[in-house]
């Protein structure tokens, strides 16, 4: 059953939405019936197969059927759990909501937060950039507002839980972050859903945007199952001296294709951006990262480390942009790559384009199977050769997991990679 | 019968033939110096013993404990009770020292993750570890950095050594383990060996000067030259090699 004008408005009032949001929804709705799926001319697709894919065989949502969300996260200031496509359950430490901290289901947010919400949901991540960007705004179902007023400090993570627990439908959830002045927390995204038989469309897209000396850690931890495909554009908008730290890590899915990218648009901006990735089997994951030095001053950090087993595919493009006026920025992009099978191939492109020469800019990509000589030297300690390669490639994530902001999402990611690498 | 017992060893790297028929017997409570000029194979044999996948045996053999260890893996041979104390450290990334000691240790003791009772407590763990800290010099931060990352030449060699405490060998192959430290790290590194050394121990020292001879005395001293042993005898072979250098046997080899 293709997606309809009618699914559009159905979601919107399944969610009790305001007249214009559900407007906002017509409009990408229009969007996506215009656009065509990306073609394999465009550069950005061209490794991309999501053949096995038809759009129009997807329901537009999916009713919650009671299955458990993820386990609960210690010690989190905040928890929004979200079921299917319907609206998330939140908690809220009660001192956090006196102080003015708004964490609610996206379209709740939305009617009751216009002002925070109307001019900023979707300017980042624009319906227009390709059909997927515009089903998923059309039909973004629930979702997240959280909004930090100025100078506030949160000291424990606030966490959305994503579940899906239905297949052949589209599960399309939405963060929307806003730091203001001076804001400091940390925020951790979950998707997960068992593996089912029939393939879902899903998402977990994020716009964050940082007010001037706002420090936010978001950790985008994807863990669908493996019949999804995940289309999701994670984008931060850094203001001046403000310092995001975006780490992604994905794991999940037969299929993603994932955009990361910083928006640097203040003096003294710095954006972290780091990735993770392990796919095994047939998986495949596209990533394309951007760190887009819009004004001067201006500092980007990425790394994205990966590792793939059996027949898996991965493709990294990392664009660095400098425009003109953004003199004595500083940008530094890295992806590496390691296989663990002969059969297993990673495409690593990085890319810069520069247009102003007072910057510093570093960029290196790797790909390759683990150094035998790291296995031959933890063997020669009677290490055997299995344990020995879990814990070099545990290692080589170690580099940017156990920089992760918060223990919390720390913990879970190291304990999900040892359970799938196990 | 010795302990280690190594019988016309050829080896080839990269098709080249570099060990060209070495012998040599070493038992436990003996310290053996095997020296030679760089480029001689000493390193080539050192590798070899523990099985490195870049050097293919072409002939000989080599019995450790009465077992053939060529056809072992290299974590085997290890598990066995050989070590190698590599010339050139490598830093690996991402794993602490802590957790490569320990993880170590208890391959060693059978541990592979299901019976507790079998891998090592902190408690025994700290006292195995500690006292060789002390030793060696070693600042206990270290334990807590990624193997060798960001060490200096003789913190690496250091590392290399509290390694060898930590799994107590019965036979150690030391490669070079004096090569560019300074007298003090010397120093503590031979302090460390003779602290291990009794009748559990056999040592194979590979070395290319005769100084660290002052502090650790060989029961027998060999001399590789061209993928040979060329000499072999006491203590007083290296005296002559102080004395005279390597080109007295240059003639024999050529
Ligand atoms: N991994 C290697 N690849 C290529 N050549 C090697 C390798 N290891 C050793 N060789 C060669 O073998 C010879 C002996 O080297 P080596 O065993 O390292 O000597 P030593 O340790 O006595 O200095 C040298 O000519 C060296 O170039
Ligand atoms: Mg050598």
């Amino acid at each position: 059953m293709p997606f309809t004008k009618e699914s559009v408005e159905e979601i919107a009032s399944l969610h009790e939405e305001p007249d214009w949001l559900r407007k906002r929804r017509r409009e990408a709705f229009e969007v996506y019936e215009r656009l065509a799926l990306p073609s394999k001319i465009d550069e950005e697709w061209r490794r991309v197969d999501f053949k096995g894919l038809k759009l129009d065989e997807f329901r537009a949502f999916e009713e919650p059927n009671g299955a458990a969300p993820g386990v609960p996260i210690d010690g989190a200031a905040g928890v929004l759990r979200q079921r299917g496509s319907a609206p998330g359950k939140v908690d809220l430490d009660p001192e956090l909501a006196a102080k003015g901290v708004v964490f609610l289901p996206l379209s709740q947010g939305a009617k009751e937060h216009r002002e925070l919400v109307e001019k900023r949901l979707f300017s980042e991540v624009r319906p227009d950039r390709d059909k997927f960007a515009a089903v998923h705004a059309a039909l973004f179902s629930g979702g997240t507002l959280l909004y930090v007023p100025d100078f506030v400090e949160i000291e424990q993570p606030l966490v959305g839980q994503y579940w899906s627990s239905g297949g052949g439908a589209a599960v399309l959830p939405h963060t929307l972050i806003v730091a203001g002045k001076g804001a400091k927390f940390n925020y951790l995204d979950e998707f997960l859903s068992p593996s089912l038989d029939q393939p879902a469309l899903t998402s977990g897209s994020a716009e964050i945007f940082l007010g001037e000396g706002a420090q936010v850690g978001y950790v985008a931890l994807q863990k669908w199952g493996r019949h999804a495909y995940q289309f999701a554009n994670q984008r931060v908008h850094v203001g001046k001296e403000a310092t995001a730290r975006l780490f992604n890590v994905t794991l999940g899915a037969r299929f993603a294709k994932v955009r990361v990218e910083a928006n640097l648009q203040g003096p003294g901006g710095m954006a972290e951006l780091k990735g993770i990735y392990f796919a095994s089997d047939d998986q495949f994951f596209d990533f394309h990262t951007l760190q887009d030095h819009q004004v001067g001053q201006t500092t980007s950090d990425l790394l994205f480390k990966g590792a793939l087993r059996d027949t898996a595919r991965t493709v990294y493009a990392g664009l660095i942009r400098i425009e003109k006026d953004s003199a004595r920025s500083d940008a530094y992009q890295a992806n590496r790559n390691l296989l663990l099978s002969k059969q297993a191939k990673a495409y690593s492109i990085p890319m810069l384009e520069i247009i102003n020469n007072d910057v510093r800019c570093t960029h290196g990509a790797t790909v390759g199977p683990i150094d035998p000589e790291h296995l031959f030297y933890l063997a020669s300690r009677g290490i055997p050769k299995a344990v020995a390669q879990r814990m070099i490639v545990q290692g080589f994530f170690g580099e940017v997991a156990d920089r992760i902001p918060f223990e919390q999402a720390r913990r879970l990611v190291a304990e999900e990679l040892e359970a799938r690498l196990g | 019968m010795a302990d280690l017992e190594i019988r016309d060893l050829r080896v080839s790297v990269e098709g080249r033939e570099i060990l060209k028929g070495v012998s040599l017997d070493v038992s436990k409570g003996e310290v053996h110096a095997v020296m030679g000029p760089n480029g001689s194979g000493k390193s080539t044999l050192s590798q070899t013993l523990l099985g490195h996948p870049g050097y293919k045996v072409e002939g000989g053999r080599v019995r450790f404990k009465g077992q053939d260890i060529l056809e072992l893996t290299p974590d085997a041979r290890s598990r066995l009770g050989l070590f190698l104390a590599l010339q050139y450290p490598i830093v690996v990334p991402g794993i602490t020292m802590n957790n490569f000691l320990r993880t170590a240790l208890n391959a060693h003791r059978g541990y592979d993750g299901k019976d507790k009772s079998k891998s090592v407590s902190p408690k025994e763990f700290r006292t195995l570890v500690e006292p060789y800290l002390e030793t060696l010099r070693i600042d206990r931060t270290f334990l807590s950095r990624y193997i060798n990352e960001g060490f200096s030449g003789g913190e690496k060699k250091r590392a290399e050594i509290l390694q060898m405490a930590v799994l107590q060998p019965e036979m150690a192959v030391l490669d070079e383990t004096d090569s560019g430290l300074d007298i003090d790290s010397i120093k503590y590194v031979s302090e460390a060996i003779n602290k291990m050394r009794g009748p559990e121990l056999g040592v194979l020292m590979i070395t290319h000067y005769t100084r660290i001879l002052q502090f650790i005395k060989p029961d027998y001293v060999h001399v590789m030259v061209a993928g040979q042993v060329v000499e072999s005898g006491g203590a007083e072979v290296a005296d002559r090699l102080e004395r005279e250098g390597y080109a007295q046997w240059g003639e024999e080899v050529a």
